[in-house]
């Protein structure tokens, strides 16, 4: 009876109870975040591409049921890409420089335990541009321990190349996601998500196939589980992340990748969160080696005099290769809401560093660098 | 599509399986770990975005997280 009365107490006063993450519950804060983000990759044979990124993102609740999402960004890229394989563009003195804005928002109506979710998104750049939308529900048993997840949407793209012939192209992406979240223990959480997507229209690197040899199927279904799992341990004061994702898709590229972060409290609210991520994946079936046709020469490979309309990529992100990414971040709480972070990060891919399989041969190790600085108020 | 169904399958037996294990009841009262906002799925959302981002236009795989997020000209 004690133990009962103690609950419909604690009932009594929901906003005294703690909330957990998994659950459906109307967020009672509002949260303003800012970050940048400095990027920039290469190789041995020079630098590539450098973004620069501010981006923002308000979420508002706005009455006891409605909750407002804002996300905008704005790229500023410059650099060079590969033509095919590791040659870069910036080799024969014409760099890449782009400009991409984007935005969303996504609108949440709270039924009790039920939650709807409606999102826009809208990206623009030179060359390319993407209109996308989704619904997402989630569901929540009475004890909020378990959290059911079910999604969809769509995107609609268009692809218009700033060099060679003029023309427009598009493709759609049709997704689903089914997933549940599960409060395991009072220091234990743990979700499972399917995906899928099905991708239609045109496919292939159209500065690609203008420079080097680039023609892929118009058409890619993809699936993703992905798991993660957060364990708090209350006498070190750390919480630990992790997860998996496995990756399959129709152009036969399986890729398996894991993160872990360790987010350590620290005195005087600063949280130290060192983290490392790998991924490794096979490649695409229509990826050839940078070995090349002996009577064309590059960037042909062999044999595309007798199949000129086959299917083919030299691009290294639909290669074999494992992907390697130490990070460290720094973030500090101040009375008031404030908090303010910043986080470094390096990531290699280098053929060697695939597991269960060879590397794709003959590239360079892709590199690069991340760094992040944000600030954050919750009132 | 055979192979699809059956990583569908073999998911879906993880997910009840985890779904089984959580039948022991945590209590309200015995959340406050689990609203830490370090232990959220979404702790960092412009992290996540950025961080999702970069490995879209750099490697082959990518979803799993949420539906609805458009394309760009990157990959």
């Amino acid at each position: 009876m004690k133990t009962g009365s103690i609950l419909a107490a604690a009932m009594a006063l929901p906003g005294m109870l703690p909330s957990a993450h998994a659950q459906v519950t109307v967020p009672n804060a509002t949260l303003i975040q800012f970050k940048y983000l400095y990027y920039r990759d290469y190789q041995d044979s020079g630098n590539r591409i450098t973004v620069k990124s501010p981006a923002l993102y308000l979420l508002a609740p706005i009455s006891e049921s409605w909750v407002f999402e804002i996300g905008a960004v704005y790229d500023s890229i410059t650099g060079a890409s590969p033509y095919y394989h590791t040659v870069l563009s910036g080799a024969s003195g014409e760099g890449v420089e782009d400009k991409r804005a984007a935005g969303d928002i996504t609108v949440t109506k709270y039924f009790g335990r039920t939650a709807i979710s409606a999102r826009a998104a809208y990206s623009t750049e030179d060359d390319y541009k993407s209109v996308a939308g989704g619904l997402t529900l989630r569901h929540a048993t009475p004890d909020q321990n378990t959290t059911f997840t079910l999604g969809g949407g769509y995107s609609s793209d268009q692809i218009s190349p700033a060099d060679g012939p003029a023309f427009t192209r598009t493709k759609t992406t049709v997704d689903g996601i089914v997933g549940i979240s599960q409060v395991l223990s009072k220091n234990d959480t743990a979700q499972v998500n399917l995906y899928y997507a099905q991708q239609r229209g045109y496919l292939t690197d159209p500065y690609k196939a203008l420079y080097g040899v680039d023609q892929r199927p118009d058409k890619r279904d993809q699936m993703a589980a992905l798991i993660r799992w957060n364990h708090y341990f209350e006498g070190l004061k750390a919480s630990l992340r992790t997860s998996y994702r496995f990756y399959h898709d129709d152009w036969e590229i399986n890729a398996h990748t894991g993160t872990v972060e360790w987010a350590q409290e620290l005195p005087y609210g600063f949280t130290l969160t060192p983290s490392v991520r790998y991924t490794s994946q096979s490649a695409a079936f229509f990826y050839y080696d940078p070995v090349y046709d002996a009577a064309l020469g590059p960037p042909f490979p062999p044999g595309y005099v007798n199949n000129p309309n086959g299917f083919y990529t030299s691009d290294q992100r639909l290669s074999a290769f494992g992907g390697i990414t130490p990070g460290i971040k720094v973030a500090k709480s101040f009375v008031g809401g404030w908090s303010v972070d910043a986080k470094a990060e390096y990531y290699e891919q280098r053929a060697d560093w695939r597991v269960g399989g060879d590397g794709s041969p003959g590239l360079q190790d892709f590199k690069a660098q991340l760094y992040q600085v944000g600030v954050s108020k919750k009132f | 599509m055979k192979r699809f169904a059956s990583v569908f399958t073999c998911a879906g037996a993880l997910a009840l399986s985890v779904a089984l294990v959580g039948c022991s009841t945590v209590q309200p009262w015995q959340k406050g770990n689990l609203a830490k906002s370090e232990m959220s799925f979404d702790h960092d959302p412009l992290q996540t975005r950025f961080e999702e981002h970069t490995y879209f236009s750099k490697e082959g795989a990518s979803g799993g997280m949420s539906v609805g997020g458009g394309g760009c000209g990157c990959n």
